[in-house]
């Protein structure tokens, strides 16, 4: 599956959820679908903790959906990270698992397994996940997103997505959220805000 | 009530006192028993984790949230932590609250620990991390200060206990 056509089609599924993507590709690919600077929270400058900041996020706020981009590269780093999901198990979080088989935030350096294939299925249902999908076509993932992610779900959702390396070709073409740490910070706190009545920041302008 | 479960009902009062729901750890043998008492509190919503770095992305999302969290880790997990903070907390300006074990400090004899004695303080120094020393259980009432602080200035800061508090 083409990296950006998944992610539009993903784009176009989304309604009120919150999203936080991780360092790397998925960082571009959701900039390019969406151009979202309220509730998206592009978290450039951290590799393999995207779903953990979700995982608070979604606990801060059980009422709101909350989607987490995190690529195979930073599943490679923190792999226990998905015993910390299951532990939390919040049925508010889908951890989508970007999988193009490099680290795509570093030039598309190889990971560490090479070109053997990483079966992050059997990984994620081996440490205890109940809700894990696989989407490695776009009409797969079109055909079964709706079971998968939407509406109301029992707990955590694990979702693969199979997808092709960005080219150099792709690169040129895209680019990153311009806004700054802090910038993003109150956008997507306010959002957040605004959504749920939360005080994220112990005062409103 | 032993010396150890009285300083681990402070802290989880203080905690509480401050609105903070959320802890996320990973543990240290001198502070099980506050992890256990926190664990067992019905204020608080303990998450073990695999690593330290999850409990700063953790509390990090959680703060965006509007809910209020810390960190809790002995000195070798802080060492691993350096990355995840600069990165989450400095460039968003997040702030959070960090509880370590001064490890490596005068009174610890544990020879694995040596570097922490050399090191934890220098380089909570070189990081500009403001952090505060509590080794006694009259000094307990800072923490909820200190908590505080991070959440009004938007930056991180960390509290070292110390053997003579916990042991």
């Amino acid at each position: 599956m083409k990296y950006l056509e998944c992610f539009k089609f993903l784009a176009s599924k989304r309604r009120d959820e919150l999203v936080v993507t991780s360092a790397g590709n998925s960082n571009q690919a959701w900039w390019a679908a969406t151009h979202d600077t309220r509730s998206s929270f592009y978290l450039g400058a951290s590799m393999s903790l995207s779903t953990m900041f979700a995982s608070g996020l979604a606990f801060a706020c059980p009422a709101v959906k909350v989607w987490a981009f995190m690529g195979d590269g930073a599943l490679s780093m923190n792999t226990g990270m998905l015993f910390v999901e299951r532990q939390m198990d919040l049925p508010n979080l889908t951890h989508f698992l970007v999988s193009n088989g490099c680290y795509g935030g570093t030039g598309n350096a190889d990971l560490p397994s090479r070109n053997l294939e990483n079966d992050y299925v059997a990984i994620a249902t081996a440490m205890g996940l109940k809700r894990v999908y696989s989407f490695d076509s776009l009409e797969a993932l079109e055909a079964g997103f709706d079971a998968a992610v939407s509406g109301d779900k029992p707990g955590h959702t694990f979702v693969v997505l199979e997808v092709e390396r960005f080219s150099e070709e792709d690169e040129k073409g895209l680019g990153l959220s311009p806004m700054d740490g802090p910038e993003m910070k109150y956008r997507f706190g306010r959002r957040v805000e605004e959504l749920t009545g939360a005080d994220v920041f112990g005062y409103r302008v | 009530m032993s010396k150890k479960q009285r300083v681990a009902t402070a802290i989880a009062d203080q905690l509480a006192s401050c609105g903070v729901k959320l802890v996320a750890s990973l543990p240290d043998n001198w502070i099980n028993t506050i992890l256990a008492t926190l664990d067992a509190d019905e204020r608080f919503d303990h998450i073990a984790v695999n690593r330290e770095e999850s409990a700063i992305g953790l509390c990090a999302g959680a703060y965006m949230g509007g809910t209020g969290s810390v960190a809790m880790m002995g000195a070798s997990g802080f060492m691993t932590v350096i990355y995840a903070v600069t990165k989450i907390n400095y460039t968003y300006e997040i702030p959070v609250l960090i509880f370590v074990t001064l490890r490596g400090a005068f009174g610890d004899y544990q020879k694995g620990h040596a570097s922490n004695g050399l090191y934890l303080e220098p380089i909570l120094k070189a990081i500009n991390m403001p952090y505060r020393i509590i080794d006694k259980e009259e000094d307990i009432p800072e923490i909820a200060k200190i908590y505080r602080h991070t959440k009004a200035l938007f930056r991180p800061a960390v509290i070292a206990l110390t053997r003579d508090l916990l042991g």
